[in-house]
């Protein structure tokens, strides 16, 4: 919202104040109102006067320019110009020799075909104002300018513009005059004005044109008012008027619109203007849109409108979508003779509806929907209408056509004492109630420690005690109230499972060396097809999202997977030649039915870089690399691991494992499928990745101490065929000390050996061991163990394995 | 008895002037030889006890044992250190480069968000508030209806949101697990709820995703200054300063009064007209805060007359960025290795 400190003038006597510009945008983004930036609309604007047009010639020597002597109040001066536009006692702009234009251009002297030319005449452009006037002529100014008035002063030409981003909930911000309020509030000492345009103006005069009724069959419009301006010459807006709208951000149009924006931009209440004649019938009817009815909208789109939409109709034909936008025949055009201006009060929640489904922030819609004072639909007719006479010339004074439904009457909020103490450690009654009074919110009943206050029609958003405790404490200020914390001790807090858990993984993973990222949770739209998942696949089935801001940010993810490889695309094609190896932990969404779940999972990649050599010789990472991460991370947390060989499409055929903790299955690890290697152009990519919340909870850990007898050592050795894993060779050993009935346990099996080559077979490797025999109660004696050791040998025989 | 100490004497002292003459181990077993030897100097003094009258023999043998353990134990040390000299010598010629790379793996990094994340979380459990968390696809009703946003309220335009086909959404604050947890737990409460959020947003100061931590404290007549109290706390706690800081109204339709905070320019402290992070201003807006809406409590089935208290909002990223000194809020999302490791070394700077 754009606040012009000139036309503030208008509505708040602020001189006595003594206030610059800075102090009133700090004491509002103090209170509430953010003043995002001060623009002094002149700029670096020196020596630029009016001038009068004395005498005007061709130059003789080429016809594309005039030479203008030109009254400047401090005498004549020569300036030469390519401008058409002007006349002989016109009076324009003048930037002399030496002066500075807003932009900060320093004028000269130039000779034109031997006529010296003394600075410039100003186009409005040259002035900074754009669309006030046609950039390729002279600003001509109107015949009050006298020479040698400095351009800052006459017109508002040096204004100073205040922007200030106005929150959703104060829709009375959005006007001059709501703002003059808001500093009264602010600046108790301060008084409000009322401009002349706002005074009443007398309307007793029937419609000199037929005019049915209004009716207004849809209560979402509060109010619908018509008022009527005959004998309208459509033209420019006088010049103040259009350098105003400039500055406010509107573009000038003609007198008859101007006027519309204009009271819009100092009152708040959105205006239409529309030429009588163009209306289809002499009557007007609000009412709530059928389903599925069409309307043309002014910015030419079809629109498939909703019962929840409200329509302004005449003969039946909708004209306007209420509050949002006008429709495309009704428009003032340069021949509009007789216009009828429209104001009305509509529900923000309709409007709200319509102008969120249908993407429409207008100015209208803008406004409607954070609340207009229902009270201005008079008032602004009446100030509008005063202003097309003014400025249009026209006949006004014709009585307004009105048609009215319930309309919202602000309601009575109390205020105690105990609430206003405990919110703001504050509890002076008295000063809040002058606090309030000075926005307007008047006291109404006073039972000493509980008052009751009338807020203003125009402060729809004050209706809890809380708010009158925000407009007290924001007129205060919460700097200077005091800081505490709880009294009472708190009870034991609790940093919950998912924190829990994502420091055990990365207190577990980073000294392990590696680098937790986070990467985005959408991907692109394509990402199962480059994982190769089968379309059956639950993760190839993503929650897909409707208005997504790119392809590559529209599916949510189902694995974590292709944010690490982009990871490690992105950290090669930053010139990181080292190994890399990252983990993310996160959610993935997971469809299920009609919901869907948001597991979280850890997933990690490394990678032995671009670069692998090394003064140590080669030291790459392989699959026992990432299972060694893996079984650190969940062993550590209590759980037995195990690696089961396994297969995911987009991992490499042989080198694959599923992980298992405590039997459930976690995930997958293992080598990417070198074909995806070869798309991100590397190789030696080992990833994992699991589903942690079955590893919420931490086991204890359950410590045996070691036996005080000792224990013995044996070797066997083994010749296995390559299909059987040493997982199966292993629990075959197992079984084969637990098949013997012997109380002495295998303390510990360990392979400590893998041949394959000269002496094996084809098909076939060798896998050695090394048992731990050892009893609890008692010394084994060599007899014992060797006997124990015999049997298991020869169960293995009977197991068939050929034992060496 | 005189002239039998001189020989014992005599003995030690010879040993000891031939020891501290040997410098290697055969000249120690020279000496070993020379004095315990079947002809060595212990052995003639041994027996030449038997020629002594009885009653010297007894004192006598003692300090010829005496001295032959002497002589043993000086032999031994002797022995070892001689040894432990050459060893070393053999170790100096092993020397090898202590400045070459370390084997193995070298540490990873953190990643300045969920370290930021954690650490918040670690303040405000001291100050009793526990963690709770929500789902990421949210209902339109936890996002937004009971936070005091019906679909129609131009408070939406404030956070553009994603939405799925059947009307779920991808929640653009962590608001509604102060709800979601008002309804588990009730009154009095206090949680903190960190975690990812998303608006429809992207450009230099915006991602689409981004990380907060939103806390809430519901109790009996809780006061502004305990709100006020609670943020100078957490504030101070994870910056590892004292922050001059300042409060501006504001608008959040889930709080009333509601209000911004704003730090001191954590990067210049307000003496840095070009500051890179203030911009000169001096200040940093960091937390946006209100005393919550009675519509809100009751929408966690709570009693509004009963109970009031505070909910604030803090980006987890800006946090970080101001922390951390990170000045482009995308390069926290691109995994790229190189920028988290450049905080700890990771490759060799020249």
């Amino acid at each position: 919202m754009l606040i012009s400190w000139e036309l503030l003038k208008n509505f708040i006597d602020i001189e006595p104040l003594n206030l610059t510009p800075e102090e009133l945008a700090e004491r509002l983004t103090f209170s509430g109102s953010e003043v995002e930036s001060i623009t002094y609309t002149a700029g670096k604007m020196k020596g630029v006067v009016a001038a009068k047009i004395n005498a005007l010639e061709a130059h003789s020597k080429d016809a594309k320019y005039s030479i203008a002597h030109l009254d400047t109040g401090t005498g004549i001066h020569v300036c030469v110009t390519s401008a058409k536009n002007m006349k002989k006692g016109d009076n324009v702009f003048y930037a002399g020799e030496g002066a500075i234009l807003p932009d900060g251009t320093e004028l000269g002297t130039r000779d034109f075909h031997g006529v010296m030319s003394y600075g410039m005449m100003l186009s409005a452009e040259e002035l900074g104002l754009h669309d006030v006037d046609d950039p390729s002529g002279l600003l001509i100014l109107p015949n009050d300018a006298r020479p040698g008035d400095k351009a800052e002063s006459l017109y508002h030409v040096g204004d100073v513009i205040l922007d200030v981003s106005i929150t959703p909930n104060r829709g009375d911000l959005l006007s001059l005059l709501g703002m003059a309020r808001e500093i009264k509030g602010l600046y108790p000492k301060s008084t409000l004005k009322t401009p002349e345009w706002l005074r009443p103006l007398k309307q007793d005069k029937e419609w000199s044109e037929e005019f049915g009724k209004i009716s207004l069959p849809d209560k979402g419009c509060y109010a619908y008012r018509l008022g009527l301006a005959t004998g309208a010459k459509i033209s420019d807006s006088p010049l103040t008027a259009k350098i105003d709208l400039a500055h406010l951000g509107m573009r000038p149009i003609n007198n008859a619109v101007d006027v519309t924006n204009y009271v819009m931009l100092m009152l708040g209440q959105p205006l239409h203007a529309f030429d009588l004649n163009t209306l289809p019938a002499r009557e007007i009817t609000v009412r709530a849109a059928h389903e599925g009815e069409h309307m043309m909208t002014l910015d030419g789109k079809d629109r498939a409108l909703t019962e929840r939409d409200m329509l302004i109709t005449s003969g039946g034909e909708a004209i306007a979508l209420a509050g949002v936008m006008g429709g495309e025949q009704t428009g003032i055009n340069d021949d509009t003779n007789t216009i009828v201006i429209e104001s009305a009060s509509f529900s923000p929640v309709r409007v709200g509806h319509t102008s969120r489904r249908l993407g429409i922030n207008s100015e209208a819609a803008f406004r409607f929907s954070r609340t207009v004072d229902p009270a201005l639909s008079k008032s602004a007719l009446m100030a509008a209408t005063t202003l097309i006479r003014d400025w249009c010339g026209t006949v006004v004074d014709y009585k307004p056509l009105s048609a009215e439904n319930d309309i919202h009457e602000p309601k009575p909020v109390t205020l105690t004492r105990k609430k206003l103490s405990v919110y703001l450690s504050w509890d002076n009654m008295n000063e809040a109630a002058k606090i309030l009074d000075g926005f307007g919110i008047s006291q109404v009943k006073d039972n000493g420690d509980s008052r009751v206050f009338m807020p203003p029609s125009s402060r729809p958003d004050i209706t809890i005690e809380e708010d009158l405790i925000e407009e007290i404490g924001r007129f205060r200020g919460y700097n200077e109230t005091e800081e505490r914390l709880p009294g009472e001790m708190p009870k034991r807090a609790d940093i919950g499972d998912s924190m829990r858990l994502s420091a055990f993984v990365r207190n577990t993973l980073i000294p392990r060396g590696y680098t937790e990222v986070l990467t985005y949770s959408f991907l692109p739209e394509d990402f199962p097809e480059k994982l190769r998942l089968n379309p059956d696949d639950i993760r190839a089935k993503p929650l897909t999202i409707s208005n997504p801001i790119s392809r590559d940010q529209m599916s949510m993810r189902t694995t974590l997977l292709p944010g690490l490889l982009e990871g490690l695309k992105v950290s090669i094609a930053s010139g990181w030649r080292e190994p890399v190896r990252i983990f993310e932990q996160g959610r993935v969404f997971i469809m299920d039915g009609d919901s869907h779940t948001e597991p979280e999972h850890v997933a990690g990649l490394i990678f032995n870089g671009v670069d692998t050599r090394s003064p140590s010789g080669n030291r790459n990472e392989d699959f026992y690399s990432i299972k060694a991460d893996i079984e650190s991370l969940i062993t550590s947390r209590g759980y037995r691991v195990d690696f089961v060989s396994g297969h995911e499409n987009f991992m490499h055929a042989g080198q694959t494992a599923n992980i298992f903790a405590d039997g459930v299955k976690l995930g997958y690890a293992g080598r990417l499928k070198p074909a995806i290697e070869q798309e991100l152009d590397v190789s030696g990519v080992y990833v994992f990745e699991i589903d942690v919340t079955n590893l919420t909870e931490a086991r204890k850990p359950a410590f045996t101490p070691a036996s005080s007898f000792p224990a013995s050592f044996r070797d066997i050795s083994l010749l296995v065929a390559d299909t059987k894993s040493n997982d199966d060779v292993m629990k075959d050993i197992r079984q084969c000390v637990k098949d013997s009935g012997s109380d002495i346990t295998l303390e510990s099996l360990r392979l400590f050996d893998i041949y394959s080559g000269k002496g094996i077979p084809d098909g076939f490797r060798s896998l050695a061991y090394s048992l731990s025999y050892r009893s609890h109660t008692k010394t084994l004696t060599v007899e014992e163990v060797e006997s124990l050791h015999n049997g298991v040998r020869e169960s293995l025989k009977a197991k068939g394995y050929v034992v060496r | 008895m005189p002239e039998e100490n001189i020989t014992v004497n005599a003995v030690r002292d010879s040993f000891r002037e031939s020891l501290a003459g040997a410098s290697t181990l055969q000249e120690l077993d020279e000496i070993r030889v020379k004095f315990t030897g079947k002809k060595g100097s212990l052995t003639q003094l041994l027996r030449s006890l038997g020629k002594l009258p009885p009653e010297q023999r007894k004192s006598t043998g003692q300090e010829v044992n005496t001295l032959r353990d002497e002589i043993e134990h000086e032999l031994d040390q002797a022995g070892k250190r001689i040894r432990d000299a050459e060893n070393e010598k053999q170790e100096i010629s092993q020397r090898i480069d202590v400045t070459l790379p370390a084997h193995g793996r070298t540490s990873g990094a953190f990643h300045p968000v969920l370290q930021t994340m954690h650490e918040i979380a670690d303040i405000m459990q001291g100050l009793g508030y526990s963690v709770a968390s929500g789902p990421e696809v949210e209902e339109d009703y936890y996002n937004f209806e009971c936070l005091n946003v019906p679909p129609w309220h131009p408070a939406r335009d404030m956070q553009d949101t994603f939405y799925f086909a059947d009307g779920t959404l991808l929640r653009t604050h962590t608001s509604p697990v102060q709800i979601r947890s008002m309804l588990k737990y009730g009154a009095p409460l206090r949680i903190v709820c960190p975690g990812k959020v998303y608006r429809r947003d992207n450009d230099t100061t915006h991602s689409p995703m981004f990380n907060q931590m939103e806390g809430l404290l519901v109790d009996k007549n809780v006061p502004f200054s305990v709100m006020k109290g609670t943020m100078s706390e957490m504030l101070n706690a994870f910056f590892g300063k004292s922050l001059r800081y300042r409060f501006r109204a504001s608008y959040f339709p889930f709080t009333e009064p509601s209000m911004e905070l704003d730090i001191e320019c954590v990067e210049c402290s307000g003496h840095d007209e070009h500051c890179r992070v203030c911009h000169g201003t001096g200040w940093l807006e960091v937390v946006g805060m209100g005393m919550v809406h009675p519509n809100v409590i009751r929408a966690g089935k709570i009693d509004p007359d009963e109970y009031n208290g505070f909910a604030f909002g803090i980006g987890l990223d800006r946090m970080a960025m101001l922390k951390y000194g990170i000045g482009d809020l995308r390069l926290l999302f691109d995994g790229n290795v190189s920028y988290f490791m450049s905080g700890f070394g990771g490759a060799e700077k020249c």
